[in-house]
């Protein structure tokens, strides 16, 4: 179980907040409320049968979701997500109402409720999209990528994946297309420690995917991912890498989901000790325990703020239920262009 | 390769022919073309030639013979040829012998020839002439083996049931759809027998076999006149065989014709009554199938009006089924309503308009047409008073119906009365109804349209 | 009057891909061995001395990295132009290309656009053996969201080309490695062949023959020989084969009657069953006189042997035999 990483230094922190600064702290620590939220209302809405398919929740890794996408020019940068990305959509900014109802399949969603949860998008602000096939987003951001430096413009693309995309040999030709082209990517991957249910000691021989960078002689760093501060500290220096035109970083960022897998997932690969010793590490109360230190809010808007990030799921809820089902008769609308 | 000389068929109900004289000898050189003999069938004389240049042998019939069509009565051999080996022909045909190459049939009334030499009731023999049964596969179940109406019908169902479907492309099957052939009687070049496209339209043109030597001269080639072109039409398919049957019935039928007005008075009253009392939805009843039961109640009064006349005997048919003519596109078909007797005004009715249009989309089934003892004909519609019907044999009998139209005619005070008069003329076959028998039997038709409550007695 | 303008198929094909780089700056290529080397058959012979390394790049040997750096270059607002080596090798790219390429912008709910070609050589007849030789085309027309060109001669090849390109839809590009050398009048200006508009490649009235290919020269030889017989086939090219251009083939059965396929890839599970249930669902069902037939490579990997080769897909003989059959009602 690897989770020993050098915690950031307190100058840095106080440094990343003040460059953050009050208002989008306070932002941020609204959208890991509404991420979590989110995820505690879809696994009730599927309880109840209102939703189908399959689902994949990150409650738990919502610090690694905040840090990294609010570290870069979100609608401006490019976002590839992976299937368990609702923690994402909610950071990179998108609207959380057309989020519930793409998730709930209506009409009112971002794909129309033709995507559902693992392939919602919001294309129009760079979020190209969740992705259902593990590693299916990396050797697309080695298109993103080569597009940008065509195009010559200072973006940067992030594309999210988990430990276990990481063996796809997918990951192997696309690290190694970007690093040879120096492409501005970031390969941000999220360890939560099991792919489905395979244990990252028994599908890796190294001690951190970070280095597997060193096959591609890129930069490679492992970070605690359960603590914004470090997760965006990590991503603002890939993208400043980037930006310059030093090519692509791989960030590992250590993490837990408290669900299991998806919905179906009986957990019989881990313990209830583990996931318990995990939910001590909630990225949620650590950063607030810093803003709160930092002076950015008090005891009572931590609870407002929380609960302003509960509220808006609930209204987020209330348009989805508004949302008709798409009309039959678009049945095969948007396949070809 | 000695090279057969059959006895050609000239008529399409001609099932044998008699030799009248050989024209030429036992070894005899003939060329090509040569009349060797001649023949007659239905007191039409007709020689055959010599289908090759060679040597007549082997002679099989006489002078004085009946010969059954396609039967093999000579060779034209080559020099140092035998004929080949045959069995001598006995008066009672028995042999086998196969038309000189197998073509396209027409399509209607061709028995193939093997039906001739099987025992069949009259009925059963026209039955599977109209459908293109070869009885020598039916079973008969009639007095020793005799095959019976029922039989052949049972053998068509079974036909047209799973497994005994024709081979035949789509596109064959679109020709047949298009003119109103049946595909069963339509002889496929295709592999296995199938029909194919080609073969559908040689039947919808109805070529003829090419028949060894001396048949009938085929649709007479007309050669260009230069100041100008006539428009040439083939008498092929339909019309072809409509000139051939009516061709038969006129030759050999004497007619003899009575013509009547009837005062439709009553009759267009008696309509009005019966249509105000048909149910909502249903059809209204009209003049035509009045007609026809009024017909149908006659012919019950005079039952030798309802006869065949086949192979020289009068059969009087027990049920009355009247045909009604309905005119096509390239042609005349005749439906029939079977014990129209029977039947009430509105199912005749009704069968009449279905009937008609099947007949004009080519969607009848074969027993629709079939079993007609009686035919009328209307041409009212056309504007035409007054017209003379052909015979369609083996009736007797046929009723041609002229318009209803308003005439004067003088009452009972020799005052002028407009009266609705219908004008129909009787044909019938003078060798089976006298002249008396006609006219009381038009007489029987006119007094049931005159006092139509006298068909419920 | 000038001499009409000749070029090889794969001439054509450079010069529809340089004239698009020239006139649209979105357009760029990408595949394994296409600078310096020019590619593995010589199509982007030259190209790299006129764009340089940064237009016409190189990769290191990554399908699935190809595959997937076309999809994502063409959701961020570039054309490129992608190459597979072989057609055998596109079977590595297959995740990037059915489930991301061709489904995002459904996905999407109509919102994304992925226009990219993906240029690839199959076929067989280079003694090249069975993992070099593939035609895998029918695995891709059974994708919704993807389009699929065949080129049969140099005229179509640039004018698909361009079309291709310019289509905002990704396009899978198969050419035929016989058909590279092969010429044909191919004018200069820049032109398109719309996709999806399939071509009466030679009128006729005894049969139909649709080809796809490199099959469509050979029924146009086999087309020669059999006029010499009195036999007139019509040779019909579909060009695109998903989404298919299916009127001209109906209008031609109806007009024939008798239906012939012939194409490279093997028979069972190849685009001439699409072809030969479209035919028998539509009005032409009513005109055929004769059971519709497919020529095709036989059921088999394609063996080294050059005479075996041969053997395992349809030549000109085996057309002409088998038009003739069917013409003169041997089914």
């Amino acid at each position: 179980m690897v989770d020993s990483v050098q915690a950031i230094a307190k100058e840095r922190a106080a440094e990343l907040l003040e460059q953050i600064g009050p208002e989008t702290a306070r932002e941020m620590l609204q959208v890991m409320w509404a991420t979590r939220a989110f995820e505690e209302k879809a696994e009730e809405l599927y309880g109840l049968g209102r939703t189908h398919g399959t689902m994949h929740l990150s409650i738990g890794q919502e610090g690694s979701a905040a840090g990294a996408n609010y570290a870069l020019r979100r609608g401006y940068d490019y976002l590839l997500n992976h299937h368990r990305g609702h923690g994402h959509m909610m950071a990179w900014g998108s609207d959380v109402n057309r989020t519930m109802a793409e998730f709930l399949g209506k009409e009112g969603g971002y794909c129309r409720g033709r995507g559902g949860s693992m392939h919602i998008a919001d294309v129009e602000r760079n979020n190209l999209g969740a992705n259902g096939i593990v590693a299916g987003g990396i050797p697309i951001a080695v298109g993103v990528g080569l597009s940008i430096k065509l195009r010559k413009t200072d973006q940067v693309g992030i594309v999210m994946f988990g430990d276990g995309a990481a063996n796809e040999g997918a990951f192997h030709e696309s690290l190694n297309m970007a690093a040879v082209w120096d492409l501005p990517v970031i390969y941000y991957c999220e360890n939560n420690q099991y792919a489905m249910s395979m244990a990252v000691e028994r599908a890796f021989t190294v001690e951190h995917i970070s280095q597997r960078a060193c096959a591609y002689n890129i930069p490679g760093e492992t970070v605690d991912g359960n603590d914004v501060l470090s997760v965006y500290d990590a991503v603002s220096r890939a993208a400043a890498r980037a930006r310059a035109g030093h090519g692509p970083t791989l960030i590992e960022a250590l993490t837990y989901r408290w669900r299991g897998h998806s919905r179906s997932d009986r957990q019989l690969y881990r313990t209830r000790d583990e996931i318990k010793e995990w939910q001590e590490k909630d990225p949620i109360p650590r950063f607030e325990a810093r803003l709160l230190e930092a002076g950015f809010i008090t005891e009572e808007e931590a609870k407002a703020i929380r609960d302003a990030g509960y509220q808006r799921i609930e209204e987020a809820v209330a348009f989805a239920d508004n949302s008709p089902d798409p009309d039959v008769a678009t049945l095969m609308d948007g396949i070809y262009a | 390769m000695a090279k057969e000389i059959i006895m050609p068929k000239f008529g399409f109900t001609m099932e044998e022919s008699t030799i009248v004289q050989w024209l030429v000898q036992e070894g005899a050189v003939v060329e090509q073309g040569d009349p060797i003999c001649e023949v007659t069938t239905d007191k039409i004389n007709m020689e055959v030639e010599a289908p090759a240049d060679g040597i007549i042998a082997g002679i099989r019939y006489q002078a004085g013979d009946v010969v059954p069509v396609t039967d093999i009565i000579a060779w034209v051999i080559q020099e140092g040829e035998q004929v080949p080996d045959m069995p001598a022909p006995s008066k009672i045909p028995a042999s086998t012998a196969e038309p000189a190459a197998p073509a396209p049939v027409p399509a209607a009334n061709a028995a193939p020839a093997s039906s001739n030499n099987v025992a069949a009731t009259p009925i059963a023999r026209r039955m599977a002439e109209a459908e293109g049964v070869d009885l020598s596969q039916v079973a008969g179940s009639g007095p020793e083996g005799k095959i019976t109406r029922e039989d052949v019908e049972r053998y068509l169902q079974d036909q047209s049931a799973a497994g005994g479907k024709v081979r035949a492309t789509p596109a064959a099957r679109r020709v047949a759809r298009e003119h109103s052939l049946d595909l069963a009687m339509i002889t496929g070049t295709g592999p296995r027998g199938r029909v194919q496209e080609v073969d559908a339209l040689a039947a919808a043109a109805n070529k003829t076999r090419p028949a060894a030597a001396g048949t009938m001269a085929a649709a007479p080639m007309v050669s260009i006149v230069p100041s100008g072109e006539p428009q040439i039409i083939p008498l092929e398919g339909m019309r072809r065989t409509i000139a051939q049957r009516l061709q038969a019935s006129y030759q050999q039928a004497p007619h003899i014709l009575f013509t009547i007005d009837i005062n439709m008075s009553k009759a267009n009253e008696f309509r009005k009554y019966a249509n105000e009392r048909v149910p909502e939805g249903q059809l209204r009843i009209s003049m035509t199938a009045i007609i026809v039961k009024a017909t149908a109640w006659a012919l019950r009064r005079y039952p030798i009006v309802n006869s065949y006349l086949m192979d020289d005997r009068i059969m009087i048919m027990p049920d009355v089924n009247v045909g009604m003519a309905v005119a096509l596109e390239d042609g005349l078909i005749v439906p029939v309503i079977h014990h129209a007797d029977q039947k009430g005004l509105m199912q005749i009715g009704s069968e009449v308009v279905d009937l008609s249009e099947r007949a004009r989309t080519g969607h009848l089934r074969p027993q629709e047409v079939a079993d007609g003892t009686f035919t009328i004909s209307n041409l009212g519609m056309y504007g035409i008073d007054q017209f003379t019907s052909i015979i369609n044999p083996p009736q007797v009998g046929i009723l041609s119906v002229g318009r209803i139209a308003k005439r004067f005619v003088p009452g009972e005070h020799d005052e002028p009365l407009a009266l609705p008069l219908m004008t129909v003329t009787l044909a019938v076959d003078h060798r089976v109804i006298d002249g008396a028998v006609g006219a009381n039997f038009l007489t029987a038709v006119r007094d049931a349209l005159e006092e139509p409550a006298s068909v419920l007695l | 009057m000038p001499e009409p303008r000749e070029l090889t198929y794969m001439e054509a094909l450079r010069e529809g891909l340089r004239q698009a780089m020239e006139t649209d700056e979105r357009v760029f290529l990408i595949g394994e061995d296409i600078g310096v080397y020019g590619g593995a058959f010589g199509v982007s012979a030259g190209l790299i001395d006129q764009f340089g390394g940064e237009r016409v790049i190189d990769t290191p040997i990554s399908e699935a990295g190809i595959a997937g750096a076309v999809t994502g270059a063409a959701m961020t607002g570039m054309r490129p132009v992608g190459e597979i080596q072989f057609m055998d090798f596109v079977t590595l790219s297959m995740e990037q290309l059915v489930l991301q390429a061709a489904k995002v912008r459904f996905m999407f709910g109509g919102k994304a656009t992925v226009p990219f070609v993906l240029r690839m050589p199959g076929g067989s007849g280079t003694g090249a053996a069975a993992q070099h030789s593939e035609s895998l085309e029918n695995w891709f027309v059974h994708v919704p969201g993807l389009k699929v060109v065949m080129p049969s001669n140099a005229y179509d090849a640039k004018g698909l080309l361009l079309a291709s390109i310019y289509d905002d839809n990704p396009v899978i590009f198969i050419e035929h490695k016989l058909l590279y050398k092969t010429k044909g009048h191919v004018p200069e200006e820049m032109y398109q062949v719309p996709l999806s508009s399939t071509n009466v490649a030679r009128e006729g009235t005894d049969l139909t023959v649709v080809a796809t290919s490199v099959m469509v020269q050979r029924a146009l030889e086999a087309a020669a020989q059999l006029a010499g017989e009195g036999i007139e086939i019509e040779v019909v090219d579909p060009r695109t084969l998903l989404p298919l251009d299916d009127a001209p083939i109906i209008e031609s059965v109806k007009k024939t009657g008798k239906l012939l396929i012939v194409h490279e890839a093997v028979g069972t599970g190849g685009f001439g069953g699409e072809i030969a249930a479209r035919v028998a669902a539509s009005d032409a069902f009513d005109y055929l006189d004769a059971p519709i037939r497919r020529l095709t490579g036989k059921d088999m990997p394609i063996p080294y042997n050059r005479m075996l080769e041969y053997h395992t897909v349809p030549q000109v003989e085996n057309i002409v035999e088998e038009a003739r059959k069917l013409a003169q009602g041997a089914y």
